[in-house]
């Protein structure tokens, strides 16, 4: 049974279910004339972000999927990929190898962080995204452990490029020339004035073809059965703590390789930072293309990386414009990039009641047409 | 914990191989080196070989340089295997050139080509004109202080 709803109440619930996409719509609507800039050039930043970013994103997917929220926790992908970029760039790999090099041997490093990441949150059911958001703080002295004080001292690195002059630690920044843009530089086709990454673009849509054909396979269909009930899950004889670590090990793996594909575009290795930011803007872009906490999409992934990029590239230029300073637009990218997760938390919780509310009323109106 | 040998182990066990042997091939082909290219004289066995007047070389299918006496230049190459071309025109106005492939030492980072030394051995063992590189220590910068690490955001505000 269905409640017949108005008008009014469909543009509602339109509205309620948009905000945060509708509310970066109306953002960017006033900053890009602000801006000043020309559409050829935002076009051409849009595509740079969606290149560098929609991979990282995409990696947040599959937790979703199997109902464990927003995985800060793809930080430790990242910090995995970092280790990747830190030895090829010791070795001298370069180009294209040097990138398949640092996936491998992230990738061993993503599955024991993922498989660790997954025991503790089976532990914290229900709490997942703020134990992943910490885990990733711990880990992340952990990572700063090996790098700052291993790397150089027991961990063989031999550049003098990348280890502090005292004789061990890697220094603040490792400059990826050997890598940078060779990704993207593989086949940069130009459209209209635009210059279009190809292969990193090709390299985006097969990990979305893989995600659209996971969610098909028994255990993208377990994951499901998982996220909408864990205990209907488990009687249906799903493992469901097993499901629920290897959702998290392939976010974390892809967020590792993410990480590798953001970098070799960036050419710079922020080794000390550049992951924690990472997870954050990763989860407020999702959140910008209207994904939920509960449910995520690809098209959310594009509509986010394209809103939230967006407000990042106008906002510099649009508060010199206004006011003469362009700090006001770094301020404003880090406001929005937590507020929008704030506000995001917040509609959701709000929508939970409210469909709950819903449910409450369909189910009274089906006792009432019962008697 | 017990192992059972069964198929899937064996599989994953030979997932985990080709993937290490993979990361392997990829090490040698994705290996860097800088090849330093010497047109100066030199002294082999107690004879002076002169550096050549005007020489065009080429690494692989890398653009030529051209050469005077006591220019030096660098090529950045991948994998080890390479050749160098050198055309040069000789005291009767002959042109002659002198095709070479050779082997790039795995874990050398940096190797000198000397140009006149190949050119009076071209039949010569690589070792007699291609030698490792080590960078002279009057050009390695002075050691600077050590660089701050910022591994918290927040900790310039619990300092002031």
């Amino acid at each position: 049974m269905k409640l017949q709803r108005t008008n009014i109440q469909k543009v509602k619930r339109f509205l309620g279910n948009n905000t945060v996409p509708i509310l970066f719509l109306v953002i960017c609507a006033f900053g890009i004339p602000l801006s000043g800039y020309s559409a050829n050039y935002l076009v051409s930043e849009v595509v740079v972000r969606i290149a560098r970013n929609s991979f990282l994103i995409v990696s947040l997917l599959i937790p979703i999927l199997a109902g464990m929220g927003l995985n800060f926790g793809m930080t430790l992908g990242a910090m995995a990929g970092q280790i990747g970029l830190i030895f090829i760039s010791d070795w001298g790999i370069v180009g294209i190898p040097g990138m398949l090099l640092a996936m491998i041997i992230s990738t061993p490093i993503s599955i024991a962080l993922g498989i660790w990441c997954g025991k503790i949150l089976n532990m914290a059911k229900g709490r997942e995204m703020v134990t992943s958001y910490i885990i990733g703080f711990f880990m992340n002295g952990i990572y700063q452990l090996v790098v700052l004080y291993g790397m150089g001292a027991i961990i063989p690195i031999r550049s003098a490029a990348l280890v502090l002059p005292r004789g061990y630690g890697i220094r603040n920044t490792v400059n990826l020339i050997g890598i940078r843009k060779s990704l993207d530089s593989l086949l940069m086709v130009r459209v209209l004035g635009v210059p279009i990454p190809l292969v990193t673009l090709v390299v985006i849509a097969l990990l979305c073809i893989f995600i659209l054909w996971f969610k098909k396979t028994k255990l993208g269909q377990d994951m499901r059965a998982v996220g909408q009930d864990m205990e209907v899950a488990r009687a249906a004889g799903i493992k469901v703590e097993h499901t629920r670590i290897v959702s998290i090990v392939i976010s974390t793996v892809f967020a590792g390789y993410g990480m590798i594909i953001y970098l070799q575009n960036i050419g710079t290795l922020n080794t000390y930072n550049s992951h924690m930011q990472i997870g954050m803007f990763s989860v407020a872009a999702l959140l910008v293309g209207g994904a939920t906490v509960s449910k995520a999409n690809i098209r959310n992934v594009f509509l986010g990386v394209i809103l939230f990029h967006l407000m990042f590239i106008v906002s510099p230029m649009a508060g010199k414009n206004l006011i003469g300073q362009a700090q006001l637009g770094e301020y404003f990218r880090v406001f929005v990039s937590y507020g929008v997760i704030t506000i995001s938390l917040v509609l959701y919780e709000v929508r939970k009641k409210h469909d709950r509310g819903i449910a409450g009323q369909i189910l009274a109106a089906e006792q009432e047409a019962g008697a | 914990m017990k192992i059972h040998f069964g198929k899937t182990f064996t599989v994953r066990l030979v997932a985990i191989v080709l993937v290490i042997l993979f990361g392997v091939m990829l090490f040698f082909i994705g290996k860097q080196h800088t090849i330093l290219l010497d047109n100066k004289a030199i002294t082999v066995a107690g004879k002076e070989i002169p550096a050549l007047k005007l020489v065009e070389v080429q690494i692989d299918k890398f653009p030529s340089m051209e050469f005077v006496p006591r220019d030096r230049d660098k090529v950045d190459v991948t994998m080890q295997k390479h050749s160098v071309t050198i055309t040069y025109t000789d005291a009767s106005w002959e042109e002659i050139s002198i095709t070479r492939k050779f082997q790039v030492p795995l874990m050398d980072e940096m190797v000198i080509i000397s140009i006149p030394t190949l050119v009076a051995n071209p039949d010569a063992p690589q070792s007699l004109w291609l030698e490792k590189y080590v960078v002279p220590a009057y050009a390695v910068q002075a050691v600077p202080a050590d660089e701050v690490i910022v591994t918290d955001e927040l900790a310039g505000l619990i300092s002031q």
